[in-house]
């Protein structure tokens, strides 16, 4: 038997604090991944996480940057049922500041160029912040409550439950921490 | 109009419902951001040591076949005193998927070729895999109570390390590894698409 200091012990743990059960969870998934996604960062320099690939295709910053700009987005549209999100007063950058979706020969967004860790960190924190305080009154009732987005410019309207809101953040930011994992073998 | 919604199976925890519903939708939306793929794009790898989408694919469904087992307690060190760890799991895995533990052929070697076996592999055998592998974990999900997804389980690894998740983790895991490898999935497809492009 390995000695406890050896032993690997993975558990989600309800964050306490929250009305819903099934939203205290989802909270703590998201704090999760966001653990994962800094973890998976780790030691890369500015250089590296500013580097691209090829023209057109994402750098790891950009993707640390997006996570923190989509669930800021969701929380607000989503979670508190807002017209509009407030990525600046959350974040202190724009939402086109993670430069996604980039044009087929387009370069990094000059926003990012330079940022350090510490920088993309601190957007995911603030993302985590702004999400906790969103869900801390949730009650199981409104997860499932529609949620109709004011109508796209082709006229198509999108709608969405809080409950598919929280699965999002989770996928979208898992999905992501799997290209920055593959990208980072391949940095020069 | 799209509607972004989940449909919860009827189990009997909300929760594990919540998690089969989650790694269902993840798994339908791969399979549109897949359609029309040709063997050839399956089996295609962007340099030696790097997977292909079809070793990826069958990764995906070793991996919650192998850690809804885990749930089930079938890698505890009081369920192998008569067989090692990976006995246990080369018999699960080709008795629900027909294939090995070993077969998605992952983690390559750093100069690795992908797996001889799955190079004439199709969509239609992949998306038969997945679906064999989700139709055997569905059963497992949609058992478990509240009580199972807070219980915590003690595994032994297949190199022989004591390791401990909880259930609710082991759900956790199996969805962020799925969406990982979905977005790793999405990564080769663009770079399948530019391999010309220099």
């Amino acid at each position: 038997m390995n000695s406890p200091a050896q032993r690997i012990v993975s558990r989600i743990v309800p964050e306490p604090g929250f009305r819903s059960h099934e939203v205290a969870v989802k909270v703590a998934e998201v704090a999760l991944v966001h653990e994962q996604l800094v973890q998976a960062a780790s030691g890369l320099s500015a250089a590296q996480l500013g580097w691209q690939p090829a023209p057109g295709r994402n750098t790891l910053g950009m993707l640390l940057a997006h996570i923190a700009v989509a669930e800021v987005h969701i929380g607000c549209v989503v979670l508190r049922a807002e017209r509009d999100s407030d990525i600046m007063g959350v974040l202190g950058i724009r939402m086109d500041d993670d430069g996604m979706p980039l044009a087929a020969d387009g370069t990094p967004p000059p926003r990012l160029d330079g940022e350090p860790l510490p920088f993309f960190a601190d957007l995911l924190e603030r993302a985590l912040a702004h999400t906790r305080a969103a869900c801390r009154e949730l009650g199981d009732d409104v997860l499932g409550l529609e949620i109709v987005r004011p109508p796209r410019p082709d006229g198509s309207v999108r709608v969405f439950d809080r409950r598919w809101g929280l699965y999002h953040m989770v996928e979208h930011a898992a999905g992501h921490l799997g290209q920055l994992q593959a990208l980072k073998h391949l940095l020069p | 109009m799209p509607v972004y919604d989940l449909e919860i199976p009827r189990g009997r925890s909300h929760e594990a419902a919540l998690f089969l519903a989650e790694i269902d939708d993840q798994t339908r939306r791969l399979f549109q951001d897949l359609k029309g793929i040709t063997a050839a794009e399956l089996a295609w790898s962007p340099k030696r040591g790097q997977n292909t989408i079809g070793m990826l694919l069958t990764h995906l469904a070793v991996v919650e076949v192998y850690w809804l087992a885990v749930a089930a307690g079938r890698f505890t060190p009081a369920a192998l005193k008569k067989s090692g760890a990976r006995d246990v799991a080369e018999q699960e895995f080709r008795d629900v998927l027909g294939v090995g533990p070993d077969d998605d052929g992952m983690p390559l070697a750093k100069n690795g070729l992908p797996p001889a076996a799955l190079a004439s592999w199709t969509y239609a055998d992949y998306r038969r895999l997945l679906g064999r592998a989700r139709v055997h974990i569905a059963a497992q999900v949609l058992e478990l109570t509240d009580r199972d997804v807070a219980r915590k389980v003690k595994r032994v690894r297949l190199n022989g390390e004591h390791t401990a998740q909880s259930v609710r983790w082991i759900l956790y895991h199996v969805l962020e590894h799925f969406s990982g490898h979905y977005g790793q999935i999405l990564l080769l497809r663009h770079q399948y698409a530019d391999r010309r492009k220099k």
